[in-house]
């Protein structure tokens, strides 16, 4: 895939996703023990052969800069390899933040024409899945498509969240023409959503955002999709393979327990996932420390964890440490998080450096709180503590709650704390 | 700190360490999971300011030029920095193996001139410590020595392993022995050394002989400022099949002084053929790991107490494994019993095979020096056939498969050989 030339939209910030995203784009997100979100479709790249990128990013990228570096870590660095972060910058006449998925690559055309591609690869950074993207080209190119989107199947009541299409069969099972596009219909629609993979023929993505600049919307799937479909050959291709979505709350966290499932979908080792290792010292950190009072139950350990207590279900990042006779349970803690001695944590999603002083409870598996009752918008019965925030000692906080980031243990006014809370 | 120059040893036969050596020089033998035993004097090195090494190998280097590469994971790699390996060359006179210590760096003469650095340290990469060099070389400065010799006590039964010093009150070495059979004191020589560039260069030009302990240094404290730099604390020579266990097990507890965060020990995570990184540690349902330390990528599915696993280790359903070191991708089957034992990379141990049964006193019969404790050493992708049993203080070659075995019952201090090879 020499030719062809991917530009990955990382730049996004979800508001479903809570404080996770308060101080990263999502795409930047810790998941599965080591990795950020993102690592999967840059290993996918890798994987694929794709050699030329450009990540395309605008909210608090701080995390993604670190992270991506020079794109070292995942193959990208030689004569004819490259990867360039692509943040908004003003120009010659103007410039401006990035309005829309369109907007952000429009605004980066001459990086594009530059690098002079046969075929532009254009996908997002925040799902977790494996895709030979080369395949994927094969389609494109049997097609002779000017567009072809990548789709995944969903149940149809979900229509309203996605964009839908119907899709012809000419590649037997793999897809054929667009018939039609909708999206996020209000109806039940077709099974098929776009997992906003798109490949296109250069001169027909120049043309479309060129036509598409000077409307007042620019996205893809609102706007591009619907205006090629008129005028350009543009194909569906199905992907059937797993496919994860981590925009809320609840899709991270059932995602996440996606790797604990038995005979997971995620294979990590077979998918090839590459990471930062510099990135939060990963590589630097000594092997997992199980002392002799720990009991580990159907978990991930990384690097720099001491555990003492007990893990059920959960996946702790590096440097996580836990007390003896804590007990954590379908969780996940972000890194050089402390949680002390006989604290319980269920249902739980902690940020880095997150403190859980002694005897304090802290979720629960009971989650009937509905959206009237929930102040922090959270209903799928997980709780969210913050980057930093410490969490004083005999405290109890239920399910559904939102605990800010920074938080002191003086910020603690109660000792109890009902599910839906936000604490801030 | 620039103007020290690091003279590295690194080409150690490690021949007391059986087959854990034999394929891989001493520096080059896995430790504490993920680390290799060179990663200490390395990280030391970097954690001490000092910048530009040169790694003398000679004995089966691949894996330790592997290891190395470039020196960026221990930020040897800038315009003053570097890492270079050292091996043995034909020159205009000599085209000769080196046959010892002094030798070894006297043969690379050249790449110190052409680093103009005041002094050479020499370090040996076979030890498991923590140390700033830093400070020794202020205190060589201090005392405007030629030499300074790091050096620690030793109990008085290996006195007559080292190089035996006596010093005066400002720390000045008066008096050397090298492995002397009756030591009139315990003070011993790690093989740590900083010289003055010019006195080493001239020692070495004037002196014909291979090894530093014998001439070189009795007569430096004879003649010029040679100093004996103290040090406490903990300190490892690896080079027997107990030792290493030992250093390894240290790792389980809690006062041992090993510590590999604290002591900011640095190793290359980077394994030459993987494309993806190594996934968390995964502990199974049914799996339970006490007082162990677990690397990436691990699976558990059985029991583990008391062990120090390498990455990509899988302890299948019903195994268990205690008091054991088992280096990278080795597998042990299910049900399987594994005890006292150090398991080399890609090893299966099959279903049911038991390792660790019998007499902990009946040595290893060809190698009593070597197997006498109890332990087994497992050879690098040896196959351990089901149902056997293996006894304490075996060997079990490399590459062996079941084709090396006339039965399944293999006795106490019992050595299987690779038939093929």
């Amino acid at each position: 895939m020499k030719n062809c030339l991917a530009l990955v939209l990382a730049g996004g910030r979800v508001d479903e996703l809570n404080l996770l995203t308060l101080s990263r784009p999502k795409s930047a997100v810790p998941f599965g023990g080591m990795y950020r979100v993102i690592d999967f479709c840059l290993s996918n790249l890798m994987n694929s052969g794709i050699e030329k990128i450009g990540v395309v990013s605008q909210y608090r990228s701080l995390a993604l800069v670190n992270h991506i570096g020079v794109g070292s870590w995942w193959d990208f660095v030689g004569r004819d390899r490259g990867a360039t972060m692509l943040l908004p910058s003003t120009k010659h006449l103007g410039g401006d933040w990035y309005s829309g998925t369109a907007n952000a690559i429009y605004q980066n055309i001459e990086f594009i024409k530059e690098k002079n591609p046969e075929l532009v690869l254009i996908l997002s950074g925040d799902h977790i899945y494996k895709m030979d993207y080369a395949s994927m080209a094969t389609f494109h190119y049997d097609m002779d498509a000017d567009l072809t989107v990548a789709f995944g199947a969903i149940d149809p009541a979900q229509s309203n969240r996605f964009g839908v299409a119907d899709i012809g069969d000419e590649m037997h099972g793999y897809g054929g023409v667009l018939k039609s596009y909708l999206e996020k219909p209000e109806r039940e629609q077709q099974p098929w959503a776009s997992l906003t993979i798109y490949m296109f023929k250069p001169e027909a993505l120049y043309r479309a955002l060129e036509e598409n600049s000077g409307e007042n919307s620019h996205e893809f799937g609102r706007d591009i999709i619907p205006a090629m479909l008129k005028k350009h050959k543009v194909c569906g291709y199905k992907f059937h393979d797993y496919w994860g979505y981590t925009r809320t709350i609840e899709e991270y966290w059932q995602t996440s327990m996606d790797l604990l499932k038995p005979d997971s979908p995620i294979d990590l080792e077979k998918w090839n996932i590459r990471t930062n290792l510099d990135h939060d010292k990963l590589r630097d950190r000594a092997p997992a420390r199980i002392r002799s009072t720990a009991e580990l139950n159907n978990s991930f350990v990384y690097n720099g964890c001491d555990i003492a207590g007990k893990i059920e279900n959960s996946i702790l990042f590096p440097g996580v440490k836990v007390g003896e006779g804590a007990y954590i349970k379908d969780s996940i803690i972000f890194y050089d998080s402390v949680i002390c001695e006989n604290a319980c944590i269920t249902k739980t999603v902690a940020d880095f450096d997150v403190v859980v002083e002694k005897n304090s409870v802290i979720g629960s598996n009971n989650s009937k709180t509905t959206k009237q009752d929930s102040s922090s918008q959270l209903t799928s019965g997980i709780s969210v503590i913050g980057k930093g925030t410490v969490v004083p000692q005999n405290t109890i906080i239920g399910s559904n709650c939102s605990i800010s980031p920074s938080l002191k243990t003086t910020d603690f006014k109660q000792k109890k704390y009902k599910s839906g809370t936000v604490i801030e | 700190m620039n103007s020290t120059l690091v003279m590295l040893l690194a080409g150690g036969v490690g021949s007391r360490l059986n087959i854990l050596g034999a394929a891989r020089a001493k520096p080059a033998v896995p430790f504490g999971g993920r680390h290799r035993i060179i990663d200490f004097t390395l990280s030391n090195a970097m954690n001490s300011g000092l910048n530009i090494i040169g790694v003398l190998t000679q004995y089966k280097p691949l894996s330790l030029m592997d290891h190395i590469g470039n020196g960026e994971p221990w930020d040897l790699l800038g315009r003053t920095r570097g890492a270079k390996i050292l091996p043995p060359r034909t020159g205009q006179q000599d085209s000769d193996w080196y046959k010892g210590t002094a030798d070894a760096v006297r043969q690379n003469m050249d790449f110190i001139r052409s680093n103009k650095a005041d002094r050479v340290m020499i370090l040996s990469g076979d030890h498991i410590y923590k140390m700033d060099y830093a400070e020794m070389i202020g205190f060589h400065k201090k005392n405007e020595a030629d030499l300074t010799i790091g050096m620690m006590p030793v109990p008085w039964e290996e006195t007559n392993q080292f190089g035996i010093a006596n010093v005066d009150q400002e720390g000045r070495i008066i008096d050397w022995e090298e492995k002397p059979e009756k030591a009139k004191s315990n003070l011993a020589s790690m093989g740590i050394y900083v010289f003055e560039t010019e006195y080493l260069l001239d020692a070495l030009q004037s002196q014909p002989e291979h090894d530093f302990g014998k001439n070189i240094i009795p007569s430096a404290i004879e003649n010029d400022n040679v100093f004996c730099y103290p040090f406490e604390g903990y300190w490892r020579d690896v080079g027997t099949i107990k030792a290493y266990w030992e250093a390894n097990m240290d790792l389980l507890q809690v006062d041992s002084g090993l510590d590999l965060d604290a002591w900011r020990i640095r190793t290359r995570v980077e394994e030459v053929g993987r494309l993806g990184d190594r996934p968390p540690a995964f502990i199974a349902p049914g799996g339970s790991v006490k007082n162990s330390i677990l690397s990436p990528g691990c699976v558990i599915k059985g029991t583990v107490e008391d062990s120090v696993l390498s990455p990509g280790v899988v302890i299948q359903e019903g195994a268990t494994l205690s008091k054991s070191v088992v280096m990278h991708d080795s597998i042990i089957g299910k049900n399987a019993n594994v005890s006292q034992s150090i398991i080399d990379k890609n090893v299966i141990t099959s279903e049911n095979a038991t390792l660790g049964n019998g007499d902990p006193n009946k040595a290893n019969i060809e190698k009593p020096s070597h197997l006498w404790s109890g332990l087994i050493v497992v050879g690098k992708r040896a196959v351990i056939p089901a149902n056997a049993v293996i006894g304490k203080n075996s060997i079990i070659g490399y590459y062996t498969s079941e084709a090396d075995y006339h039965s399944l019952q293999i006795p106490e201090g019992s050595t299987i050989k690779n038939s093929r090879a």
